[in-house]
């Protein structure tokens, strides 16, 4: 497949990553440019560096990393980029199917050519176009796990899709062992009798190759399939196809995978911290309260009261001890200044009194918006057919349970 | 196309063979591992014993009977269709006598030799409000009762998701949350290959070594570190029932004192003159710890001389101290899959992998999974399912020499932009992580939005397309 060398050559297919969300796939050409909003770049500045190198611009202005492709950055590359939420379909199909080194698998799909009727598909739900041959997705990730002692089958509805294709796989190092054919297998088959370990379905109307499917697969051993459709109503005239045709084991999984944000927060403060100043504020007002009675009192206040409280004060002064009367003015002139700043504190909610060092800690939580749905993955296994001693038991015990 | 016999790279037998450790499922769906030996027994509890013999050479996947302790082969169960009546449960109530079969003659029976279909229609049969059931209930009555008295099992193929899928539900901590999905996703995000170099540490009973050796099929190197003196036990290898070429050639472990640059391991002297040899058990017990010894130097070497595809971690340590350790040893461009059943774990790595530009563009996710139940008229998602799958963190090693790239103007510039303008997050401030990283800053003032657009529009078409 791709280069496994350290260092990039002259005719390498690498990934360029320009930013997170913006990977471009790249053959490295001698005399030819790269220019991007990320600056500059002369494909002969790549040669001979490692993959995995940043390489800064011509200009001094921006880098860009190239990277060694492998089948997902390789989807990532893609023009329809959100295809990495694919990444846990094709994973789990490869999981499920067995596949491995040496192994023999046959992929359909069914791509539309351009994104406007791939859109029109999504909405009308009819069919699926993000893996299989049409992007590439499962082809890469599959021609990778089975190596070139393995055999991938690979057919295209479409003519113009299975010429490009058939280009890039050539580009990659693939030809060797996936073969691609322009074939509408619903109708035609795979051409195959008894060749695959697994059978990969992205099609419309996938029970249509059911029939079709069972035949490519070996009957020597156990073969498995894998059915890929977004509508329910897909995968029960699929289960029932299947059934039809002999595969057991017949069962269907969803998978997802939710990307999550990282972000560092602050030590989130203790109610207790929020709660003391509060009870200070409290405290502030309620002596400025107090302080507002006493001053409208002085002002407001009749004759008779005047001279009662006068009085009291006179006693206060002359009965208490010396120092008594300096401490209370002195307190009240501290929080009296204090008051203002607390009060503003309050305001803001957010504590102010900041320790020496802030300590961060790392929190995640799923990104706001995330994939709700890609496909059904409808899978189903072949068993090698039963001795014919078995199936005459069999016949003569009609079965017991079902 | 040629009919031409397939070359077959096989991890193991696709038959029963002797000491192979098989997983069976049972009627009432729990799957079970027992290691079949020729001319044993072999002891499936209630389901009673059967010879061994009549297993080895069978294909994985096929469901007998047990009679007399023979096997009786069934053909595989097909979906059948239920026909809707017009039941509806509603004369059915609770606490009713509805069954005057009682256990005492059901013991008997099972007891006589009568086959577990028979008693449940005897069941059936006797049954006061059976008619009155719905054809669902009248189902879900048989399959009880058949989990109950049947005697038949299934084997199950040591593939990679059936193994994995049985340790997950056997017991989730040892597998450290790994669920297929998950496992699935990590030997794809390491780029696991046939011929590819790797290390592993793992601390998950050897599901990560498994599923890494299964997709190298002989072919390659993988070097695990563990926390044992001796050889790492990975009990999860011996349901694989992996053969020899895919593991011998392939696996060499070091621990985490041998795996360090640093320390002299301690040996006793191996190289003693002639005349300090006194017996023949001495000079083969000394020519045993030479080559121990030699195997020893000859993967420390190569773990230290670098140059690893992938980093594959699924540890009970600080995986940051372990980033530390074996990072160096792992090529650019190579992958650095973390794995853990706690986010927060995770959340912490990443925070100081974004704050080192070696690492790009480091990502965690979390798996989702979700099984159905498909039958005629009966499809939804099993009403139980598992709640986590566990976390993983992606991020790529990258050469970042900045001498050798010339980057020294530019990283000035770089700095001088992210005071002046708002397009790079401020440390502290939820960066996003999809959209930006700190290593991969855009050097001008504009919106990210507008960039890939316009970029794509300046950049050459790749050239052979």
């Amino acid at each position: 497949m791709w280069s496994t060398a350290r260092d990039i050559a002259d005719g390498d297919t690498v990934i360029v990553w320009l930013t997170r969300d913006f990977l471009q796939p790249l053959t490295v050409t001698a005399g030819k440019d790269f220019n991007s909003k990320f600056g500059n770049y002369r494909h002969s500045d790549f040669i001979g560096l490692p993959f995995g190198s940043k390489v800064g611009s011509r200009t001094g202005k921006g880098f860009i990393h190239v990277l060694r492709p492998t089948p997902e950055l390789w989807t990532l590359a893609l023009p329809h980029r959100t295809q990495i939420l694919y990444v846990a379909d094709i994973a789990l199909v490869v999981a499920y199917l067995d596949i491995r080194r040496g192994s023999r698998v046959v992929e359909a799909g069914w791509f539309p050519s351009t994104v406007s009727l791939a859109l029109v598909g999504r909405i009308a739900g009819i069919h699926s176009w993000a893996t299989g041959t049409g992007s590439g997705s499962f082809s890469h990730s599959v021609a990778r796990t089975i190596g070139p002692s393995g055999r991938l089958w690979s057919y295209e509805f479409h003519e113009a899709r299975a010429k490009k294709a058939s280009e890039e796989f050539a580009r990659h190092g693939m030809s060797d062992f996936v073969t691609l054919t322009h074939q509408n297998v619903c109708k035609d088959g795979f051409n195959l009798t008894d060749e695959a370990d697994s059978v990969f379905l992205d099609l419309p109307a996938p029970w249509d190759a059911v029939p079709h499917a069972k035949q490519a697969l070996r009957k020597d051993r156990t073969t498995r399939i894998c059915c890929f459709s977004p509508c329910m109503e897909q995968v029960l005239r699929t289960v029932s196809a299947l059934n039809d045709a002999g595969f057991s084991d017949i069962t269907m999984y969803e998978t997802l995978v939710h990307q999550h944000d990282v972000s560092q927060v602050p030590v989130l403060p203790p109610i207790s911290e929020v709660a003391e100043k509060l009870k200070k504020a409290e405290g502030i007002r309620e002596v400025k309260r107090q302080r507002q009675i006493a001053a409208g009192q002085r002002t407001h206040e009749p004759h008779g009261e005047k001279r009662k409280r006068g009085e009291g004060d006179d006693d206060g002064v002359e009965e208490g001890a010396p120092g008594s009367a300096e401490l209370e003015s002195g307190k009240r002139l501290k929080t009296g200044d204090e008051a203002p700043s607390t009060l503003a504190e309050t305001v803001s909610v957010v504590p102010t009194t900041a320790p020496a060092a802030v300590s961060k800690i790392s929190v995640s939580k799923v990104v706001p918006e995330v994939r709700g749905h890609t496909s059904y993955l409808t899978f189903a296994t072949l068993l090698p057919p039963l001795p014919a001693s078995a199936l005459e038991d069999a016949k003569q015990e009609p079965d017991q349970t079902s | 196309m040629s009919a031409s016999t397939p070359l077959q790279l096989d991890t193991r037998s696709s038959v029963v063979k002797s000491g192979n450790t098989v997983l069976f499922r049972l009627p009432n769906g729990d799957a079970k591992a027992l290691k079949v030996d020729k001319d044993s027994t072999v002891s499936l509890g209630r389901l009673g014993l059967f010879y061994a013999n009549e297993l080895i050479g069978e294909p994985f996947g096929r469901t007998y009977d047990i009679v007399n302790k023979k096997l009786k082969l069934l053909p595989p169960r097909t979906l059948a269709d239920i026909e809707d009546t017009d039941a509806t449960n509603e004369l059915i109530n609770d606490g009713e006598f509805v069954q005057p079969l009682t256990g005492d003659e059901i013991t008997a029976l099972k007891q006589s030799g009568t086959h577990a279909s028979d008693i449940i229609k005897l069941q059936i049969e006797q049954h006061a409000n059976y008619s009155l059931k719905t054809e669902y209930s009248k189902e879900k009555y048989k399959k009880r009762k058949e989990a109950k008295y049947s005697k038949t099992f299934t084997t199950i193929e040591p593939t990679l998701f059936n193994v994995c899928e049985y340790w997950f539900n056997k017991d989730q901590d040892r597998v450290r949350d790994i669920r297929i999905d998950a496992l699935s996703q990590i030997l794809h995000m390491a780029n696991i290959r046939p011929g590819g170099r790797y290390i592993a540490v793992d601390d998950a009973s050897g599901l990560i070594v498994s599923g890494i050796l299964e997709r190298m099929g002989g072919q390659g190197r993988l070097i695990t570190i563990s926390n044992t003196d001796s050889p790492p036990a990975y009990p999860i290898m011996v349901t694989m029932n992996f053969n020899d070429e895919t593991v011998t050639p392939v696996l060499s472990s070091l621990n985490w004192a041998t795996a360090d640059e640093t320390h002299t391991p301690l040996v006793p002297p191996v190289d003693l003159s002639p005349d300090q040899i006194k017996s023949d058990r001495q000079k083969s017990r000394i020519n045993k710890r030479k080559a121990a010894l030699d195997l020893l130097n000859s993967n420390r070497e190569e773990l230290f001389a670098g140059g690893f595809d992938s980093l594959i971690i699924a540890s009970e340590y600080d995986p940051w101290s372990i980033l530390e350790r074996l990072v160096p040893y792992v090529a650019f461009s190579g992958s650095i899959v973390v794995q853990s059943p706690y986010a927060q774990i995770l959340s912490e790595v990443q925070t100081k992998m974004r704050a080192l530009p070696q690492y790009l563009g480091p990502s965690l996710s979390q798996v989702w999974l979700r099984r159905y139940q498909v039958l005629p008229g009966r499809t939804h998602p099993m009403m139980n399912t598992s709640g986590t799958g566990g976390f993983i963190l992606h991020a790529i090693k990258v050469n970042d020499d900045e001498t050798a790239t010339g980057m020294a103007g530019f990283r000035r510039h770089k700095s001088a932009a992210k005071t002046s303008n708002g397009t790079t997050p401020t440390p502290g401030a939820s960066t996003s992580t999809p959209t930006l990283v700190p290593v991969v800053v855009v050097a001008e003032d504009d919106a990210m939005d507008d960039v890939a657009e316009t970029a794509m529009d300046e950049v050459e078409p790749e050239p052979s397309t």
